[in-house]
């Protein structure tokens, strides 16, 4: 057996996965505390994403919003990945093979890697660009990709449980 | 037509009849839900952390509400249209539901709450110094939303 496989089978079988698994509440908590937390990691990223659009909150510059707005996101996401941790070793095993499962943290990385390129290169002279009536094209096709990736990862999200 | 017809008669309309026998169809408007759910949630995060003075404090209150406005009330649409589908799933359940009763009670108390004081609010935040109101307007606006998605998800789990 692959050794990732091995590892998803050992937390699966653990005392504490079982009791998550097999928990009255708990698992329905820390469930409702995910689906939730996609408020304060996606919907705030969406809010920005659609500022850099040009269409919404036109009187806020760019790095102003992001400045108030990225904070939160970052918040929303130590939620989402904790609550997604816990989740996930309740499951474990049974996660392994789930191609939606492994479609939603292959969304995940790239909207990682999508945020990372945005933020080492084009929002770094936000100051220089961000008074014209439009954002770069390379700020747009960012914000277009963010929207993207993270309205997938919701929905392979969903996904999960019917695979 | 009572309360109760209605409900019936979603269950038995063509959009009933679509959602209870397509395999795929609950699924896709649930995510379509989820969606609206993200977008909703950050505006209503944008507009009342800045109520309560936390986020944006050098820009207009009234800018904010007015700036994520359209896509809280667009997005609030979606996830109304989206519910009625899901709705029309299982309606007679969702009838007799504790947790459905209240999701629906704190919705109507949240819409006309953002579209009265809290629009009040907003406008009183204009003035120099931080109020109390405007902050405890967000408050109850954050724990009104709140409510509504926590009895949503209630409504699956009990």
């Amino acid at each position: 057996m692959p050794l990732l496989q091995h590892l998803c089978e050992m937390l699966y079988r653990s005392s504490f996965g079982t009791m998550l698994r097999e928990s009255n509440n708990a698992f329905s908590v820390i469930e409702s505390v995910h689906v939730l937390s996609i408020t304060l990691l996606v919907g705030t990223i969406a809010v920005l994403d659609l500022r850099i659009l040009g269409l919404i909150l036109r009187p806020v510059t760019v790095s102003s919003l992001a400045r108030s707005v990225l904070p939160l996101s970052w918040s929303g996401f130590a939620v989402s990945v904790t609550s997604g941790f816990l989740l996930f070793w309740a499951e474990a095993a049974k996660l392994y093979a789930n191609p939606s499962f492994r479609a939603k943290l292959a969304l995940l990385a790239l909207a990682g890697i999508n945020a990372l390129v945005f933020h080492t290169t084009v929002f770094r002279r936000a100051q220089e660009w961000e008074t014209f009536q439009l954002c770069p094209w390379r700020a747009r096709v960012t914000a277009v990709a963010s929207l993207t990736l993270w309205s997938g990862v919701i929905i392979a999200g969903r996904a999960i449980a019917y695979f | 037509m009572s309360l109760h017809g209605w409900f019936i008669a979603l269950a038995r309309s063509p959009l009933g009849h679509a959602m209870q026998t397509s395999r795929w169809g609950f699924a896709v408007v649930e995510m379509v839900h989820l969606l609206g759910l993200a977008i909703l949630g950050g505006s209503v995060l944008i507009v009342d952390l800045r109520l309560l003075g936390v986020i944006l404090k050098d820009e207009s209150a009234v800018a904010i509400g007015r700036g994520v406005s359209r896509l809280l009330i667009g997005s609030l649409i979606v996830m109304v249209l989206s519910g009625i589908a899901l709705l029309s799933e299982e309606a007679g359940k969702c009838y007799y539901s504790p947790a459905f009763r209240c999701k629906m009670a704190l919705l109507a108390a949240a819409v006309v709450f953002y579209f009265t004081l809290h629009r009040q609010a907003l406008l009183r935040a204009q003035s120099e110094k931080p109020t109390l109101w405007p902050r405890i307007a967000a408050a109850v606006s954050l724990l009104l939303w709140l409510g509504v998605g926590v009895a949503g998800r209630a409504i699956g789990l009990l």
